[in-house]
C-alpha cells in the first residue's frame, strides 16, 4: 500500500515536471519546425528569463504577476537575436546554426557569470509555500502551479499555431519555405516571430520555475538538455510530440531518480530515447 | 601536400624548441593544452567533419584512454600499455555504439551521442572498479618508462608528437578511399550508395579510428594531470569543447582543428589567466563572442574559408590555362 | 538467351496507395530500352525499385539471373548497375574530378588508379576542362553529364538514366543523344526513363510503357505510337495532351 502511494506520488511529480519540460520544449520545437534550427542557447534564454523574474521579484513583482512581462521581454529579445544573428547563420552551411547558437550559449553564460557571479539566487518571500494533500499524495503548491501553468501556456501555443492566421503561415513555412514565399508569406517575418515566440515560451517557463528553483548562470542548461531529448523523442518540429515526449521524460526522470538514485535519474530517459530512435528514426510523432 | 608537410615540420621544430626552451609553467601548460585539443579536435573531425556525423559525446573516447592509463598504473602495469589498450577499448566502444546510431540523420544522431555519453558517464559513476565518482589519483613516479615527467616540457613534446602523427594520418585520409567516401557520404548519402558506398562500413571504420586517436590523447592527459575522474574526462562539457574546436576551425579541413584549438587556448584559457583566473565569466564571454562572430561571418570556419577561396582560384586558373592553350 | 535485366510483377505500396501494381519489363544486353508513361504512372518508383533505392513490396528484379529486389542499395552498384537521378544529386562540396573519382573507387581501391580512370571518363563525357569546378556550380546540363560520368566511373554493365534529357535545350539534347550513342557503342546496356516519348523514338531499341502502375506495352517505338492502349493511356490524362508527339 505504501509502495503504491509512493508510486502515485512519483507519477504526479513526474507528470508535473513533464509539463514544465513541455513548455520549454515546445519553444524549441517551434523554432526547429519553422527554420530547421536547433537553438542550443535555449537553456540560456531560460536562464535570462529566470534572472528577469528574479529582478522583478526584488522590486516586489512576484513571478506570476511578472510572467507576462518576462514573456514579452524574451519575445522581443528573441526577435532581436533573430534579426541580428540567426538570420545571418541561416545563410551559411547547416553547421553554422549549430555552432552559432552554441557560441550564444557560451557568451550568455559568461555574461551572466560576469554580471551576477555564480551564486545561487532565490526570490525573496516566495509565494505558494503550502502543500496540497489528497489520497495520501502530497505536492507543493508551487509545483502544481508550475505544472498547470505550463500546460495552459503550451495549450495556448498549440491553439495559436493551429488556429490563427499567423500560425497557419508558420506551418506553411515549416512545410515548404519556397512555396510559402510564392504564396506571399514574408518568411523572414515568420522566422523572427517563431524565434520570438520560442523565446517567450522559456520566458514564461523561467517565471514559473522561479517559484521553486534558484537561478545561477548555468541554471537553464539541465532543462535545455532535457528539452533536446524531449524534442528528439517526440520528433523534431512536432508540438504534440513535444508534449508527449515531455510527459514521458518527466515520468522517467522522477521514477529513475527515486528507484535508481538521484544522480542516475537521466539513465532511463536516455535509454528510452535510444530505443525509440532506433525503432523510429524520426521520433514518436515526427515526419520523415 | 608539400606545403602541408613543410608547415607541419615548422610547427614540430618550433614546438620542440618551446617545449625544451621555455621555463614558464603556465605557458607550457597552455602549449600542452593546445596540442592535446588540436589532436582531440582532429579526432572529432574524422567522424564529424569529414563524415558529417556531428558528435556531442566524443569525450567518452578520450575517457577510455584516461581510464586505461589509470587502471594500468593502479594495477602495476606500464601506462605505455594503456595506449594500445585504451585505443582498442575506445574503438570497440565506437563500433558497438556506432553500429545502430551512425545511420541516424542530423540532430537525431547528435542527441544519440549525448545519450550514449551520459550512459557511459553513469556507468563509470556506479562502477567501483572505475573509481565511481571519485576517480583515480595516480602515484607520482617520474621516468620515461612510467610516461611521467617532473617537468612539463617532455609532456608538451609528446603531445606535439601525437599531434604531428595524427596530422600525417589525416593527410593520408584526405588522399585515400576512406576520405573520399566519407566526404561523399556527408554530401549525399543516397548518391553515395548509388556508387556502391556502404555507409555503415566506412563510417564505422572512421569512427573506430577517431575513437582510437582520442584515447591516445586521453592516456597522455591522465599521465599529465595524474588525476582522472568523470568531470575531467568524460563529461558533456569536454565533449562540447572538442566539438566547438572542430567547427570553429572549419569542419572537414586538415588544419581546422589546430586553428580551433589555437582560438580556444588563446581566448578561453589565455584570456582567463590574464583576467585573473576562470570563474568570473570573462573568458566565456569572449570565447562565446568569437564563436558567434565566426559563425555569422566565416560560417565555414577559419580554415574552411581559406580552403574555399583557394579552391575557387584553382578552378579559375585551370580554366584560363585551358583557354590559353586552345 | 535471357535478358540482362528481367522485371516481373513488380509492386510497391505506400500505405494504401498502390504506386506499382505489376510492372514487367526486359532489358536486352547491349540495347537501349526506354521506359515511358504519363505523369504519375509510376516510372520513378519503378526506376527506384530497380536501382535498389526503394524496396519493392512484391515481384522480382533479376540482373544477370540474380535476384536483386530488396538488396541493399550499395550492393546493387557493386553488381554492375549505375544510375543517375531525375533531380540531380551531386556531391556539393566536391570538384568534378573528385566526384567522378569517388565513383571510380568502386573498382580501383588505390586513389591514383581511380583518379586516372576518372580522367578517362571525364574526357569521354566531355567534362575534362571543368574537372576542378565544384559540382554545385555547374549548369544543369553539366550536372547531368557529371552524374552520368560518376555512374560510368563505377564501370556498370547496365546504366539506368532517369530523365537525363529533361530541362535541356535542343542543342544540349543533341549532345546528350550523341553521348548515349557512344555509351552504347562501348557495350553498356541502357535503361532510360523519359517523360517525353519523342526523345526516345530515334534511339530506343525497345520501349516499355507503364500506366497506373502496370506495364501496358512492350515492343518497338514505332509500334508504341500506334498501340491503342498506349494512346488511351496518354490521352486519358487530359493534361498530357500532345505529349506523345510533341
Amino acid at each position: 500500500m505504501e509502495a503504491l502511494t509512493t508510486f502515485a506520488q512519483l507519477l504526479v511529480g513526474g507528470l508535473l515536471a513533464g509539463l514544465v519540460f513541455a513548455l520549454v520544449a515546445v519553444g524549441l520545437t517551434l523554432i526547429y519546425g519553422v527554420m530547421d534550427v536547433v537553438n542550443f542557447a535555449h537553456g540560456e534564454f531560460l536562464m535570462l528569463a529566470m534572472y528577469a523574474a528574479f529582478g522583478l521579484a526584488l522590486v516586489g513583482i512576484g513571478p506570476l504577476v511578472g510572467l507576462p512581462l518576462v514573456a514579452i521581454a524574451l519575445f522581443l529579445f528573441g526577435i532581436v537575436i533573430y534579426r541580428l544573428f540567426v538570420r545571418r547563420l541561416l545563410a551559411g552551411p547547416p553547421e553554422a546554426t549549430v555552432f552559432g547558437t552554441f557560441g550564444l550559449l557560451v557568451l550568455l553564460q559568461g555574461a551572466a557569470q560576469a554580471a551576477f557571479s555564480s551564486d545561487y539566487l532565490n526570490i525573496p518571500h516566495p509565494p505558494l509555500q503550502g502543500t496540497i494533500r489528497f489520497a495520501g499524495i502530497a505536492v507543493s503548491q508551487a509545483t502544481v502551479v508550475e505544472g498547470i501553468g505550463a500546460l495552459l501556456l503550451t495549450g495556448l501555443l498549440y491553439v495559436f499555431v493551429e488556429f490563427t492566421e499567423t500560425g497557419r503561415a508558420m506551418r506553411a513555412v515549416a512545410e515548404d519555405r519556397v512555396a510559402a514565399t510564392l504564396m506571399g508569406i514574408d518568411v523572414q517575418r515568420i522566422n523572427g516571430l517563431a524565434f520570438g515566440i520560442g523565446a517567450a515560451c522559456v520566458g514564461a517557463a523561467g517565471s514559473l520555475l522561479m517559484l521553486s528553483y534558484p537561478v545561477y548562470p548555468t541554471a537553464g542548461a539541465p532543462f535545455a538538455l532535457t528539452a533536446f531529448v524531449v524534442v528528439a523523442l517526440g520528433g523534431f518540429g512536432s508540438i504534440q510530440g513535444a508534449l508527449v515526449g515531455a510527459v514521458i521524460v518527466g515520468l522517467l526522470e522522477v521514477l529513475g531518480g527515486y528507484y535508481l538514485s538521484p544522480e542516475l535519474k537521466m539513465v532511463p530517459v536516455f535509454l528510452a530515447y535510444l530505443v525509440v530512435v532506433l525503432l523510429r528514426p524520426q521520433g514518436l510523432l515526427g515526419r520523415r | 601536400m608539400r606545403t602541408h608537410l613543410v608547415a607541419l615540420a615548422a610547427i614540430v621544430v618550433a614546438g620542440l624548441l618551446a617545449a625544451f626552451g621555455l621555463r614558464d609553467a603556465v605557458l607550457l601548460d597552455l602549449l600542452f593544452t593546445l596540442f592535446l585539443y588540436a589532436t582531440l579536435g582532429q579526432s572529432w573531425n574524422w567522424i564529424s567533419g569529414y563524415a558529417g556525423n556531428i558528435s556531442f559525446g566524443h569525450a567518452i573516447f578520450f575517457g577510455c584512454g584516461a581510464y586505461a592509463a589509470a587502471l594500468c598504473v593502479t594495477h602495476g602495469l606500464s601506462p605505455w600499455l594503456a595506449i594500445p589498450l585504451g585505443a582498442l577499448v575506445a574503438a570497440a566502444l565506437a563500433l558497438v555504439t556506432g553500429f545502430p546510431t551512425l545511420a541516424l540523420r542530423g540532430h537525431y544522431f547528435s542527441i544519440a551521442t549525448i545519450a550514449v555519453a551520459a550512459l557511459v558517464d553513469a556507468f563509470v559513476r556506479v562502477s567501483p572498479w572505475l573509481g565511481k565518482a571519485n576517480g583515480f589519483e595516480l602515484p607520482i613516479a617520474p621516468g620515461l618508462a612510467n610516461l611521467q615527467f617532473a617537468d612539463k616540457g617532455p609532456y608538451v613534446a609528446l603531445a606535439l608528437v601525437l599531434f604531428a602523427v595524427v596530422q600525417l594520418a589525416t593527410m593520408r585520409l584526405e588522399r585515400s578511399r576512406l576520405g573520399y567516401y566519407l566526404r561523399a557520404l556527408r554530401a549525399n548519402h543516397a548518391a553515395a550508395a548509388s556508387v556502391g558506398i556502404d555507409e555503415r562500413r566506412w563510417k564505422l571504420l572512421a569512427f573506430a579510428w577517431s575513437a582510437a586517436i582520442a584515447a591516445a590523447a586521453g592516456v597522455l592527459y591522465a599521465q599529465y594531470n595524474l588525476f582522472v575522474d568523470p568531470p575531467s574526462t568524460i563529461a558533456l562539457g569536454i565533449s562540447i569543447d572538442i566539438a566547438l574546436i572542430g567547427v570553429v576551425g572549419g569542419i572537414g579541413t586538415l588544419w581546422g582543428p589546430a586553428a580551433g584549438a589555437l582560438v580556444y587556448v588563446v581566448l578561453a584559457k589565455g584570456v582567463a589567466l590574464k583576467l585573473g583566473g576562470t570563474g568570473k565569466g570573462y573568458d566565456l564571454l569572449i570565447y562565446g563572442a568569437i564563436i558567434c562572430l565566426i559563425a555569422a561571418w566565416k560560417p565555414h570556419g577559419i580554415v574552411g574559408s581559406v580552403v574555399d577561396a583557394l579552391r575557387r582560384r584553382r578552378a579559375a586558373a585551370s580554366e584560363t590555362a585551358l583557354e590559353r592553350a586552345a | 538467351m535471357s535478358a540482362l535485366l528481367q522485371v516481373r510483377g513488380l509492386a510497391k505500396r505506400f500505405g494504401s496507395l498502390r504506386a506499382l501494381d505489376g510492372v514487367d519489363l526486359d532489358v536486352e544486353e547491349g540495347k537501349l530500352t526506354g521506359l515511358i508513361g504519363p505523369n504519375g504512372a509510376g516510372k520513378s518508383t519503378a526506376f527506384s525499385c530497380i536501382a535498389g533505392a526503394t524496396k519493392p513490396s512484391a515481384g522480382s528484379v533479376r540482373f544477370r539471373g540474380e535476384e536483386i529486389a530488396g538488396m541493399a542499395y550499395h550492393r546493387v552498384a557493386r553488381l554492375g548497375i549505375g544510375r543517375t537521378y531525375q533531380i540531380v544529386q551531386t556531391f556539393a562540396e566536391m570538384t568534378v574530378l573528385e566526384a567522378v573519382t569517388t565513383g571510380a573507387l568502386l573498382r580501383h581501391a588505390r586513389l591514383a588508379d581511380a583518379a586516372a580512370h576518372a580522367e578517362e571518363v571525364l574526357a569521354f563525357v566531355g567534362l575534362a576542362e571543368k574537372r576542378h569546378r565544384l559540382g554545385r556550380i555547374l549548369t544543369i546540363a553539366d550536372k547531368k553529364r557529371l552524374e552520368v560520368a560518376r555512374a560510368l566511373a563505377t564501370e556498370p554493365q547496365l546504366l539506368l538514366l532517369d530523365e537525363v534529357m529533361a530541362g535541356l535545350t535542343p542543342a544540349e539534347c543533341r549532345d546528350a543523344v550523341d553521348l548515349l550513342r557512344r555509351i552504347l557503342a562501348r557495350g553498356i546496356t541502357v535503361l532510360m526513363v523519359e517523360h517525353v516519348m519523342e526523345v526516345l523514338m530515334p534511339i530506343a531499341d525497345a520501349i516499355v510503357v507503364i500506366a497506373a502502375g502496370k506495364t501496358i506495352f512492350r515492343g518497338s517505338a514505332a509500334d508504341a505510337v500506334r498501340d491503342p492502349q498506349v494512346i488511351e493511356a496518354y490521352l486519358g490524362s487530359p493534361l498530357e495532351h500532345g505529349e506523345i508527339a510533341s
